[in-house]
């Protein structure tokens, strides 16, 4: 049972790290300018068949399509920036609109692009087992995004609290017309945001091809699993991100191994909702100030 | 002007679009987007190959379908009978998942218009008392392929892993009904359709149930996931079995370090051997319109769109068409077909399916049970890893 329990927390911690890479971008948008990029999904899958497309055609590695990806991903995102930009009134609800169906439209683009059969890498190494202490086991990509997913949410909570573009990000998130009497673009800060949400999608895209099976509808769940994860830390927090991921991919690994795998996706929901009902503000999230 | 137009409206609403030049209009309700997209655009290949087929040999008739995308949603495959009935369609073919024929074929019922289909084995779909439903693969069939392959290898004890979806998990509880009546060991693993790494499963597998077999009842995403972690973990089993879209070319193609020895239904063997004038003539015209080699979504749909056509024809030249004749043309003969004899019965079932299990054997597809149509020996025991 020990073997069990053990190696299924590992997955966890695995599946956790990958979460959150996926979730971050998302969770980026969402903290900085509240709103909530349902194409977010999307973008990470655009970067995943761009490295299928950069294997399969080129015959590189699927790390190697990284700088394309990011190009590619982060100009959708800008893009959608500014489509957002022209939304006048009642930008929340709106938003949500316009990003659902810039969804569609990424969704379906990739069908007639990549068509709908399923993909995922070739490449031997990333599928490699590695054991370790003949008790844990896992896929080399596994370990190598994990170990990604945790330098990325580090370089993310440090680019927010320490550089000048986070910190000016976090002001315009917390009070627009201050932030402009301080000198500040909100414009410029908003697309760079954007930008970077494009830049974690590309990764996550990256570490979903390497591991997982890609295909044209997966990009809604991906959206669905970001958005759980980004509520779970709560609004603005980035080391949330990742401790929510993990407490999710935990749980959905212990579930499968002391229950059954059919009940993971009830528990993770079930998981959120009593974060929620404890902490209506997530894990981490601040209360919002009055007056 | 006039009397073309109102010719034309009184064509329409009067339903007899087809009349006019012998061409019979039918109208196919497919999943070409959205999560059942794959699916659908294999089985929408052999329904166009089926009216090319047709329409160059009947000699009399010509077939034109009509094509909607309902983009894998119950209610958009509802919305689609409907504009293919307004459309003048005199029967319907399509559908990929039992959650989506029901609604559509019930939606043909109300219109009195025959429902073809290939893409939902439930037993429910058959059990709803619909005159008009007809379909030519059930569960029982698939259920069945995989008992049978298990009984001519001795296999004891089975680790079943299976998609909560309606359609895998009824072929699941099939496949655990049979085996447990033969007094083999069966421990059930059913997973929710999302989940991607399948490690903690197969590690129990590993663990705990120690099963001479590992059968999966899902998709090609499932497959992958689950044959990927079995390779990481290795469980002791002696065959690894599957159903639908597993032992095809393109999981050749797309995987090939994951196949080999792994066991799934399939028609045809492959490289296909097109023997009979009729499969000839399909693998053709097959290659003619898409270029490459047919799967078993192509053979599934050619063979339900070519029955339909052919009953849709023989009901028009009897002035039977809104007197039930299609059904009665499709009921009341044994038709052979690339998938073997089809006969359905009063529900619409094909009561003769039976599908055939192949074991991927280094690129090749090779038929390994039954024994009377196998094209090579079973690997066993073997496993990819």
């Amino acid at each position: 049972m020990f073997d069990l329990v053990a190696q299924s927390v590992f997955s966890g911690l695995l599946a956790g790290a990958y979460y959150a890479l996926i979730a971050l971008g998302l969770a980026l948008v969402f903290g900085t300018m509240r709103i909530i990029n349902l194409a977010h999904g999307e973008l990470v899958l655009l970067a995943g068949y761009i490295a299928y497309t950069a294997e399969s055609r080129f015959g590189l590695d699927p790390l190697a399509a990284l700088p394309a990806a990011i190009i590619i991903v982060a100009l959708t995102s800008v893009i959608i920036y500014l489509l957002l930009t022209r939304i006048r009134v009642d930008r929340e609800i709106n938003s949500l609109i316009l990003t659902f169906g810039i969804a569609i439209m990424l969704t379906n683009g990739i069908l007639m692009i990549w068509s709908a059969d399923i993909r995922s890498t070739t490449s031997g190494w990333y599928l490699d087992s590695i054991i370790i202490g003949d008790t844990l086991f896992a896929m080399n990509t596994e370990i190598l995004f994990a170990v990604i997913g945790v330098l990325v949410v580090g370089a993310v909570w440090w680019w927010l609290s320490k550089s000048w573009y986070g910190r000016a990000l976090r002001a315009v998130s917390s009070n627009r017309d201050a932030a402009k009497l301080m000198g500040i673009d909100p414009r410029t800060t908003e697309i760079l945001s954007f930008a970077v949400a494009g830049l974690l999608a590309s990764i996550a895209g990256i570490a979903l091809y390497s591991g997982k099976v890609i295909e044209p509808s997966l990009g809604h769940s991906l959206t669905i699993k970001a958005f759980i994860i980004t509520v779970l830390a709560g609004l603005g927090s980035v080391p949330g991100v990742l401790i929510g991921a993990v407490l999710i991919g935990v749980a959905e690994s212990l579930t499968a191994t002391l229950w059954s795998s059919a009940l993971q996706g009830l528990v993770s929901m079930l998981l959120f909702l009593i974060v929620l009902l404890v902490m209506p503000s997530g894990l981490f999230g601040r209360t919002r100030r009055r007056g | 002007m006039i009397a073309r137009m109102i010719s034309s409206v009184l064509a329409l609403t009067l339903g007899l679009g087809a009349a006019n030049a012998d061409e019979l209009i039918i109208g196919s309700q497919i999943p070409l987007t959205g999560s059942a997209a794959r699916a659908g655009m294999g089985m929408n290949e052999g329904i166009q190959v089926a009216a090319k087929v047709f329409n160059e040999t009947n000699g009399k008739h010509t077939v034109k379908v009509i094509t909607i995308d309902d983009e894998s949603q119950p209610a958009k495959a509802v919305a689609a009978i409907e504009r293919l009935n307004a459309q003048g369609a005199l029967a319907f073919t399509g559908g990929y998942g039992s959650n989506i024929i029901g609604p559509a074929s019930d939606a043909a019922e109300r219109l009195g218009k025959v429902y073809m289909t290939s893409g939902g084995v439930a037993t429910e779909l058959s059990q709803r008392g619909l005159k008009t439903f007809f379909r030519i693969s059930n569960a029982t069939g698939y259920a069945k392929a995989l008992a049978g392959l298990s009984d001519t290898l001795d296999l004891q004890s089975f680790s079943l892993i299976y998609s909560t979806r309606e359609s895998t998990a009824e072929v699941a509880k099939l496949l655990e009904e049979i085996w447990t009546a033969e007094g083999k060991k069966v421990t059930l693993h059913p997973f929710d359709p999302s989940i991607a790494d399948f490690k903690p499963v197969l590690h129990k597998i590993k663990l705990q149930d120690r099963p001479e077999a590992i059968a999966m009842v899902g998709y090609e995403n499932d497959y992958v996931g689950i044959i990927r972690a079995a390779k990481v973990l290795k469980p002791d089993a002696k065959a690894i079995m599957g159903t639908w879209s597993l032992a095809t070319p393109k999981m050749w193609q797309d995987f090939p370090d994951l196949m080999n020895n792994v066991y799934g239904t399939a028609p045809l063997p492959y490289p296909a051997q097109f023997n009979t004038p009729e499969e000839q003539t399909f693998a053709e015209a097959y290659k003619e319109m898409h270029n490459k080699e047919p799967d078993y979504l192509g053979i599934f749909g050619y063979v339900q769109g070519l029955l339909l056509f052919n009953a849709v024809a023989e009901a028009y030249d009897a002035g039977t068409l809104n007197s039930g004749g299609v059904q009665d043309a499709l009921r009341k003969t044994e038709h052979d077909t690339l998938i073997g004899k089809v006969i359905f019965d009063e529900s619409g079932d094909n009561t003769n399916f039976a599908h055939r299990m192949a074991q991927h054997q280094d690129g090749a597809v090779a038929i390994v049970w039954p024994k009377e149509s196998a094209t090579a020996e079973a690997r066993f025991p073997a496993v990819p890893w």
